[in-house]
């Protein structure tokens, strides 16, 4: 698909859903209904998908169900200036998924020579907990990679973005959206 | 590559400078092409969402980030027609007349070539042309008087209001803000629906942003935009003595070259000395208009003090606009605080989202899992803030350089370096201090400061104004000193950064340098 195209796809069609590929054919879906039909990953592998999905649960709970690995592996798959991730706003710079894989390579390792080889998707809710609370204040002994506050600040975004940024969100928490346009599939 | 045909006027970037050019040189009947780099959005793409308002948030190029203070630029620079006005809050406070002589009274930094009284009648030009609502009457507690704006006030809300009482015990008056928005239907244009989605782009054009003020009418007047354009170049006869028009890449990424009689660099406050920087021919080495080597110097933000307060009663928070509800310049004098120097400039009340930099959800970003959602719970009813902006003093540590790593057009990337000094470290402490009382005296239930990394909001400077080439890089019109057919617009040029949201200023001083280029179109035009 060539850029104008592209554009025109999105403006005219994906107003709310987001494109995947089920089969070779791109269709329109939340990242909910991503996750429920079990669509492939374009670019994570699935170990990096756990990981993201399983640090997503801890920040915001609810973001696994939401879609939180497929909404930013889908993100990931999309030319920079299309893409919808806020570490576009944080100044991340593209492409996207360097500082992603970054981050999920630090906390698996971090997390395995804290907690016996085990990676974070692999820790109990209670391990994973303390774990988030001692990156988030740079505690974690022998980090090497994007630094702990950033990573949690970026992933955390992604978590709320997906549980309380749709239109769900707003209506589970009791806040009127009142949208002038209203992105489609009340995402 | 291809040689187009010559223009009149080749303005670089469609945001809010570069639209005032275009607006009033096409209706001069100039020929005017606008090269913006990224896409030409419509009403109709400004979705209602945090998440999808991030496309006309910055791509291209990224600029490197250094110093202590590193420049946070995405949540606050443009991408696309209309630029960062696209989807800015349309605070529009003005500067004040000791902005404009801060050397002269206080021996600091410098002056700017001119004073308030200069730009006064274009603040009230801007006024009339875009539609602003606000009492300004009320503001002439603080500046000489001028015209009355169209509109008047916006509605207030319960989360502008409960804050009333705390700044009145500290003895802090507040105004109307100054909002470049539609209290009433305004040239045809809708009143504003207070649903708080300002900030990712009003569709309905309640709104003053390029797309249905300057860049429309622009347009209407016969100027071309073309998107998807990246202008790497500025080029100039053998003799380095005019700009002849630029280089770019088009939405196809082939080379063309624009020839023009005059060349507008409204590209943002960092592009503009990337873009001077990377035009060196034999007679400017150092690059265009750079003689002095000020060009990329001087870069200036904006700091913010932010108090948050969960009040027992619902304060509405999901109703209003992005912009603030009330204003205030009572700490503006610049030695409004004893342990450091520089203007601030007080706001109160905005509509909250649950999500993005600014939403419910980053008021405490400390707070994960089950104690986020308890937070959620507990503040989506009674959270609101108060906000003061800081004076950044101009130093020419804080600048632009190139680097060596280039972008996919092969032009060089560019690096921000910034730190802030002390003084804006005190102020910025003092102002959070403030801020608790303000809260404390308001009758809050939950009170605490917005602290963590000292944030850079507004980027200025970098082609800064003054009387000579030695000491800046434009005069006051924003015309280079060094080649008379360049132009420079934006914050760039802003001499010093003032407390108060830069946009105002942006379109004032856009109007007057337009103008002039205009009145002089004879003697300046290649």
């Amino acid at each position: 698909m060539n850029l104008i195209e592209r554009r025109d796809f999105l403006r005219g069609t994906a107003t709310g859903a987001f494109a995947f590929t089920i089969g070779g054919v791109e269709v329109l879906l939340s990242p909910r209904e991503a996750r429920a039909q079990n669509v492939p990953f374009r670019l994570l592998k699935a170990d990096e998908a756990q990981t993201i999905e399983a640090l997503g649960e801890t920040l915001v709970p609810g973001a696994g169900a939401a879609g939180v690995a497929h909404f930013v592996d889908q993100q990931l798959s999309v030319p920079p200036e299309e893409a919808l991730l806020e570490a576009r706003i944080l100044n991340v710079r593209p492409p996207y998924a360097n500082f992603y894989r970054a981050a999920v390579r630090v906390i698996d390792n971090a997390s395995q020579t804290i907690n016996g080889g085990r990676k974070f998707a692999q820790l109990n809710p209670s391990e994973q907990h303390d774990f988030v609370d001692a990156m988030r204040q740079n505690k974690i002994q022998g980090w090497r990679g994007p630094g702990g506050p950033f990573v949690y600040l970026v992933l955390r975004s992604d978590a709320v973005d997906v549980v309380y940024g749709t239109m769900e969100g707003y209506e589970a928490l009791g806040i009127p959206y009142m949208p002038h346009i209203a992105p489609e599939k009340r995402w | 590559m291809a040689t187009n045909e010559k223009v009149d006027v080749v303005v670089v970037g469609a945001g809010a400078s570069g639209s005032v050019y275009a607006a009033v040189l096409a209706k001069q009947g100039k020929r005017v092409v606008v090269l913006e780099q990224g896409p030409d959005w419509q009403l109709s793409d400004l979705i209602s969402s945090d998440i999808w308002g991030r496309r006309v948030k910055p791509a291209g190029g990224p600029f490197l980030l250094e110093g202590k203070h590193p420049v946070s630029y995405g949540y606050q620079a443009g991408w696309g027609v209309g630029g960062a006005a696209l989807h800015y809050f349309a605070n529009f406070p003005r500067l004040l007349p000791n902005d404009f002589k801060i050397k002269s009274e206080h021996n600091r930094a410098h002056d700017w070539p001119i004073a308030y009284e200069d730009v006064a009648p274009y603040y009230d030009k801007v006024a009339r042309d875009v539609g602003v609502s606000g009492d300004a009457k009320a503001e002439e507690i603080w500046r000489p008087a001028g015209q009355p704006y169209p509109m008047p006030p916006m509605k207030t809300f319960p989360s502008g209001q409960v804050w009333l009482k705390g700044f009145e015990a500290v003895g802090i008056r507040m105004v109307p803000a100054a909002v470049g928005m539609n209290s009433t239907e305004y040239k045809g244009r809708a009143a504003c629906i207070y649903d708080g989605w300002c900030h990712v782009g009003c569709p309905i054009g309640a709104l003053a942003n390029p797309l249905v003020t300057y860049l429309a009418d622009a347009r209407k007047s016969g100027a071309e935009v073309r998107p998807l354009s990246t202008v790497t170049r500025v080029l100039t006869n053998t003799e380095g003595t005019r700009v002849t028009g630029v280089e770019y890449y088009d939405q196809k990424k082939e080379r063309q070259v624009q020839p023009a009689g005059v060349v507008v660099l409204a590209a943002w406050a960092a592009q503009n000395p990337r873009i001077l920087l990377n035009s060196p021919t034999d007679k400017h080495p150092e690059g265009l208009a750079n003689s002095s080597g000020l060009v990329g110097k001087y870069m200036m933000t904006h700091f913010a003090s932010g108090t948050l307060a969960i009040f027992d009663e619902d304060v509405e928070n999901h109703m209003g606009t992005t912009g603030a509800q009330y204003m205030s310049y009572d700490r503006y004098g610049k030695t409004s605080h004893k342990d450091g120097f520089g203007s601030s400039f007080i706001v109160a009340g905005f509509a909250l989202k649950t999500n993005d930099l600014g939403g419910i959800a980053n008021a405490r970003v400390d707070l994960f899992g089950a104690d986020l959602h308890d937070f959620m719970i507990r503040a989506k009813r009674g959270l609101t803030r108060i906000g003061t902006f800081g004076e950044e003093l101009p130093n020419i540590e804080n600048r632009i350089e190139l680097v060596s790593d280039k972008d996919e057009f092969g032009m060089p990337l560019a690096k921000i370096i910034h730190s802030y000094d002390k003084d804006a470290e005190a102020v910025w402490n003092a102002n959070f201090e403030e801020g608790l009382k303000i809260a404390k005296a308001a009758g809050a239930n939950e009170v605490w400061s917005a602290r963590g990394n000292m944030p850079t909001i507004h980027l200025m400077g970098g082609t800064i104004m003054g009387t000579e080439a030695s000491n800046s890089v434009v005069n006051s019109y924003g015309q280079t000193h060094e080649i008379p057919n360049l132009y420079v617009a934006g914050p760039g040029i802003f001499a010093t950064s003032g407390a108060s949201n830069p946009t105002y200023t942006i379109f004032a001083l856009s109007l007057r340098g337009a103008e002039q280029l205009a009145e002089n179109w004879a003697t300046l035009a290649g």
